[in-house]
């Protein structure tokens, strides 16, 4: 049987036994541990009794404290809105003009847009509203739908094709899907509409092929985009005239345009913001393109 | 000490040691896992919830496949700063028929417990062939071939009935339409349309989520997944105050 | 291989390679618009390849009586290869997995390559394929050697190492081409599933059967952990895979629990998979080669056992830890919480236990490579086991779920621990099991550990920094009260630690890669029959005993 021996590095006794050569020192085990043991377990038993903790069949321990992590989280957001307030009732409640001119209002806005654009909507309009294939740019002075904070807090609000009730509706016609023109001619309008905002394709077609243009687009195009193709923030028509370009100026992109339509869709906020983080938008918005030269 | 005695016994006898091991560790599962199914309140009432229609189905399991939980959360947990960002937290009955639930535990990616009507199709589209067309500082990988794959649709009444066996209530109508309900739901101006709203509901979303006709897509089953995210119920945004209730 | 087995194994072996490949055709034929079908011709091919290797040998003399005078070490040899072989595999796809975050377009546009489906591919190489046949190969040694017992036949533990490495396979190329239950670490579909559970009782029955023929009157620690391992997988296998499948042609099956059921049932896997897998067999391992390789007796035996059913009993309480603030009724969570904190005492107490066992050798751990790695490898048990109670507070949770901080912690744990208690241990048994007098260079052991460990603290703070500034930009508030950044700002924020990190694991990598050479040339080096270990025998069974003899 087993035979102790001492281990002379340690001075403890070993347990007797060996295998494969290893033995084990009897040693008791350190007081830490047992100490360490009880206070843990002690910290356990003042938490479960002060905290929801042990099942009882079909319902808990609820704990001294009543705590539950849903109310709690109710109240620090309740909280949270309630010391914002000093700033949030002004903007809710006073007139875009009068908070524009409140140099210590727009820092609020500017402090506070940055991550509400940054989670919302620069997945479409890009990390600095500038825009994409698509999405149209929001810091530039072309707007689809107007550039005044009351008009942009609209869209935000309802948006662009979207399924919510008083939702802004664009729709620009396939004009070549749905045979309305011919491919020659909104080859035409398309060298035509592009000649408005670049001088230099007036140089690569035939004056008569902008003519024939022209023609298709005094036609087919005015009742959106304006006698002088200038848009109808009405309908959301744009601009064809600027620089600005949602879905591509070059010629292949403008043919596509005419020939298959464009609907854009922006997604209605009125659900997933508030009113002041709406309102806190537009302003941020209008401000950036202050800022933007 | 008198419990080294006892182990000093104990060690020299196999099975015993064994069942003792079996025994100790069982408790701790035992214990957590088992009041989940019998206390009333750990999952809410919600009686507008609706089941997942065959290609949300297919499209969930494209999102499996992909391993998209390995960067994305679908759980806001009771945080100010989550539901600051991403909305209400979630219930646990918002994932009632989510076999298995995918709450995820890393967030290389935001959470998508409210991505539902967050962003449009066309975003969607563009943004999983290319993240870093429309996202320039995403991490994420490209997936293009989901839009020039076919989705996997013949099957499904299978998989739905799969889903009934383990709880989920599919009807057999449900079932027995699965495959065209599959195709009607992408494929607006169909017959099959029809039959989707009628038995999931007016809210569904029925249109081509890729943009093209034609039989669907992986593309299409993903982001038809994708728009229905946090919205299969409304609990969450009805101010339910605490379990308990 | 074959040439040890006895006529009668030849023949079991033939009828069980037989079935194998039977199921592999059901499976291929069932499946054959399926990924399953993939699988099925996988499985016909690992069985036919059997089949030809058995019969190849089949004439060969059957093994001497004398083989039963010596310790069955063949299994854990091959069983060592395949671990090296894995975690080359594992750290590779690791390592990529790495760069894909500073460059995410190293996907070449496949869909077999992107994130989400090689990342549980490389969890799964290094947990399952490194540590799973490391653990298998070593449990196999330590067993035979504490119970001065040989194994009980010569064909069962083929069945076992091969068996599992054939759920390996499956289970990767799984991913690849996406069959998953996403569930984490759990991720193989339900024919996997079921095959690791005929492999695993298979496993089970050869402990029980060595143990139970033991010459040694007690059971020593190594293995009371080897068995905690083994069953606690098991129940905790069996458990979380439960699912119906959608047809038997399909790979695709949906998991029998939803919601918070399954999210709770999920982490008190995923979490005791931690506790069973990544560290209780590696403590039966530490608790071999650490004294042995000293020259040390274990400091103190009581506390052992103190450590070991601390262990086993509180672990299984701390799941929730990974659901707190979720919709996980908050009363798990407490429970989870509280008992995550017990559970450093346990943990502690093993680490101390180690640490003090070396007490009497700091000397060999100045100069022994080897023992250094397992040093240092209880160092970093001790920390993650630190860091994951830490973590297991609600509010601490609060700001590291969901962000790089728990990688972090996963890599103190599986590099620092996990890896370096198994490279450890491996370059101890080699030169046992291989005959030689040591390994090939111990320059290149010195390399390995030095690339090791500065590869781990390069990754780790790399992760800390990240997830901690993560964690902090999530809930940085303005004056204002409201969030200061968007969540893609925190994406930008970390490019320069995950950069860090994949030159951390590059590191770690080429390491890995200088152990695989040296144990390699270990292995190719003359026969050194000089030190035999004579004490390196089972107690002689007299023939014609039955192999079944109670324990004492
Ligand atoms: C899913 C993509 C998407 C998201 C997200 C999005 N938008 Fe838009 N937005 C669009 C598209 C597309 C248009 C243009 C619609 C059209 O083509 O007529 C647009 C148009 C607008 C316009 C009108 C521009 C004009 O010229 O009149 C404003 C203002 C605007 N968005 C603001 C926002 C704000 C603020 C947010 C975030 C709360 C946001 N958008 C989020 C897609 C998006
Ligand atoms: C029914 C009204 C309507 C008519 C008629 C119409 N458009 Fe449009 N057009 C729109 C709207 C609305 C948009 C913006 C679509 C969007 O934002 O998605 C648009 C967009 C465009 C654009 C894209 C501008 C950009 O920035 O990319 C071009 C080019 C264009 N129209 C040219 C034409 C031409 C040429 C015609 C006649 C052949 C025409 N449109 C007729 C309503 C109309
Ligand atoms: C490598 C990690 C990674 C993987 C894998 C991944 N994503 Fe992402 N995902 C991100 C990151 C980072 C972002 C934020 C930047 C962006 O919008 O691209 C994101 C954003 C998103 C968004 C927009 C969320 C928002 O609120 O802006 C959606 C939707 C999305 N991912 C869906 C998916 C789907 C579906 C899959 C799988 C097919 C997937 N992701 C796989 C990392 C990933
Ligand atoms: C070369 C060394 C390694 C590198 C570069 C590496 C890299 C990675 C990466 C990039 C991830 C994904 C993290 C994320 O999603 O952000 C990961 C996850 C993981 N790795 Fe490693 N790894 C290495 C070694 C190991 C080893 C040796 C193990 C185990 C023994 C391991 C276990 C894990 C686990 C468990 C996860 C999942 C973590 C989680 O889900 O939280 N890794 N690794
Ligand atoms: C006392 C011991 C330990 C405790 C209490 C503990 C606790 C924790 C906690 C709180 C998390 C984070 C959960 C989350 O927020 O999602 C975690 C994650 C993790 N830990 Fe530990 N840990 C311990 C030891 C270890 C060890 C030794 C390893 C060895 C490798 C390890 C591996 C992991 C892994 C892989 C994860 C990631 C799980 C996931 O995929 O999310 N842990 N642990
Ligand atoms: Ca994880
Ligand atoms: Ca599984
Ligand atoms: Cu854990």
């Amino acid at each position: 049987m087993a035979v102790e021996e001492r281990d002379p590095f340690t001075g403890y006794l070993t347990t007797g036994h060996e295998w494969n050569g290893i033995k084990e020192l009897n040693t008791p085990v350190p007081r830490a541990v047992f100490f360490f043991l009880i206070v843990t377990a002690l910290y356990a038993l003042v938490y479960w009794i002060l905290m929801p903790a042990w099942p009882l069949g079909v319902t808990y321990t609820k704990g001294l404290l009543g705590i539950d992590q849903r109310k709690v989280v109710a109240e620090s957001i309740k909280e949270a809105a309630l010391e914002r307030s000093v700033w949030t009732k002004r903007i809710e409640t006073e007139s875009f003009k009068d908070i524009q001119a409140d140099p210590r209002l727009m820092n609020v806005v500017r402090q506070t847009g940055g991550a509400l654009f940054g989670d919302n909507c620069a997945a479409c309009h890009g990390p600095k509203a500038e825009g994409g294939k698509g999405f149209p740019t929001l810091v530039s002075s072309s707007w689809l739908w107007g550039g005044d904070p009351e008009a942009i807090a609209e869209t935000i609000r309802v948006g662009i094709n979207s399924p919510h009730k008083d939702t802004r509706v664009s729709q620009m016609m396939a004009f070549g899907r749905d045979s309305i023109l011919k491919k020659d001619e909104i080859d035409n309008v398309a060298d035509y509409v592009r000649s408005l905002s670049d001088p230099a394709v007036a140089k690569t077609v035939t004056a008569a092929k902008l003519e024939a243009g022209k023609a298709v687009f005094t036609a087919n195009c005015v009742a959106c985009h304006g006698d002088n193709a200038a848009g109808n923030p009405e309908l959301g028509a744009p601009n064809l005239t600027d620089k600005f370009w949602l879905y591509g100026g070059d010629a292949q992109s403008v043919f596509t345009t005419v020939w298959g339509g464009r609907q854009g869709h922006m997604p209605t906020w009125d659900a997933r913001l508030s009113p002041l983080d709406r309102k806190i938008l537009a302003l941020y918005l209008v401000d950036r393109r202050h800022a933007t030269p | 000490m008198n419990i080294f005695r006892l182990h000093y016994r104990l060690e020299r006898k196999t099975i015993g040691f064994l069942l003792a091991i079996v025994g100790v560790a069982s408790i701790g599962g035992a214990v957590e896992i088992a009041p989940l199914f019998t206390i009333h309140q750990t999952v809410e009432d919600a009686p507008d919830m609706r089941v997942y229609t065959p290609l949300e189905i297919a499209g969930r399991n494209i999102y499996l496949r992909e391993g998209c939980y390995a960067c994305h959360s679908q759980m806001i947990r009771t945080l100010r700063d989550e539901v600051e960002r991403y909305g209400p937290y979630s219930l646990a009955v918002e994932s009632k028929y989510d076999h298995p639930m995918l709450w995820g535990s890393k967030r290389t990616g935001p959470d998508l417990a409210r991505m539902g009507n967050k962003y449009s199709d066309e975003w969607h589209v563009a943004h999983m062939t290319d993240p870093r067309a429309v996202v320039p500082a995403s991490v994420m990988p490209p997936y293009a071939y989901l839009g020039r794959a076919t989705a996997r649709i013949d099957d499904l009444g299978l998989h739905l009935k799969a889903l009934r066996t383990v709880g989920v209530p599919y009807t057999d109508e449900m079932i027995a339409n699965a495959t065209a309900d599959a195709y009607g739901q992408a494929a607006p101006d169909t017959p099959f349309a029809e039959g989707v709203t009628k038995r999931y509901g007016e809210a569904t979303n029925v249109r081509s989520f890729d943009g093209k006709v034609g039989d669907p897509t992986e593309l299409d089953a993903l982001i038809a997944y994708l728009q229905i995210l946090g919205k299969l119920t409304d609990a969450a945004h009805r101010p339910v105050a605490a379990a308990g209730e | 291989m074959i040439a040890q087995l006895t006529k009668s194994e030849r023949q079991l072996a033939l009828v069980i390679l037989l079935a194998i490949t039977i199921c592999g055709l059901a499976m291929g034929i069932a499946g054959r618009d399926d990924p399953l079908g993939v699988h099925g011709a996988i499985v016909i091919l690992a069985g036919l390849a059997g089949i030809f290797g058995v019969i190849y040998a089949y004439y060969e003399p059957e093994p001497s009586e004398a083989r039963l005078a010596l310790y069955y070490d063949d299994p854990s040899k091959v069983g060592i290869i395949l671990a090296m072989g894995w975690v080359l595999i594992g750290l590779f796809i690791g390592d990529w997995v790495a760069w894909q975050l500073v460059f995410p377009n190293l996907t070449f546009d496949a869909g077999w390559s992107s994130f989400g489906r090689i990342r549980p591919a490389h969890t799964s190489a290094v947990i399952f394929g490194f540590g799973g046949n490391a653990l298998i190969a070593t449990s196999f040694y330590v067993l035979q050697r504490t119970s001065r017992a040989r194994l009980p036949d010569q064909l069962s533990p083929w069945f076992v190492l091969l068996g599992y490495n054939l759920f390996c396979i499956i289970a990767a190329t799984g991913y690849l081409m996406g069959v998953t239950q996403s569930k984490e670490y759990a991720e193989p579909e339900w024919y996997a599933d079921i095959w690791l559970v005929v492999v695993w009782v298979a496993y089970f029955i050869i402990y029980l059967r060595t143990l139970v023929r033991r010459k040694e009157p007690h059971i020593y620690v190594s293995n009371w952990y080897y068995m905690a391992f083994i069953l606690v997988v098991a129940i905790l296998h069996i458990v979380n895979n439960l699912a119906v499948p959608v047809s038997w042609g399909h790979a695709k099956s949906y998991s029998a629990f939803s919601g918070v059921q399954d999210a709770m049932t999920q982490w008190w896997y995923g979490h005791n998979a931690v506790a069973f897998f990544l560290t209780s067999g590696f403590l039966g391992m530490m608790y071999y080669y650490m004294p042995i390789r000293a020259g040390r007796p274990i400091f103190s035996y009581r506390l052992s056992i103190i450590s070991f059913w601390g262990i086993t009993f509180m672990y299984m309480w701390a799941g929730s830890h990974h659901l707190h603030y979720t919709a996980l009724p908050q009363w798990v969570q407490t429970l989870g919480m509280t008992f995550s904190i017990m559970l450093l005492v346990p943990s502690w107490a093993s680490a101390g236990n180690a640490l003090l066992t070396l007490n009497g050798a700091w000397h060999k751990v100045r100069d022994d490579a080897t023992l250094r790695f397992m040093m240092v490898a209880a160092v970093f048990y001790g920390l993650s086991t630190f860091e994951g109670s830490f973590m297991a507070i609600r509010s601490v949770n609060s700001l590291s779920h969901y962000t790089d901080w728990t990688v972090g912690h996963v890599h103190a744990g599986a590099l620092g621990w996990v890896a370096m208690i198994t490279f450890g241990s491996i370059y101890a048994s080699v030169p046992w099991l291989w005959k030689r007098e040591r390994m090939y260079s111990d320059r290149l052991v010195e390399w390995h550990f030095w690339l090791a460990l500065s590869g781990t603290l390069v990754y780790v703070f790399a992760m800390w920094n990240s997830g901690i500034i993560q964690g902090l930009m999530w809930r940085t508030y303005t004056e204002s009260g409201t969030l200061a950044y968007s969540f893609v700002d925190s994406v930008a924020a970390m490019r320069p630690y995950y950069i860090a990190r994949a030159i951390g694991g590059l590191m770690f990598l080429s390491g890995a890669v200088i152990g695989c050479v040296n144990i390699w040339m270990t292995i190719r080096a003359a026969h050194q029959p000089a030190d035999e270990r004579l004490a390196d025998r089972p107690v002689p069974r007299p023939a014609g005993v039955p192999a079944f003899q109670p324990g004492e």
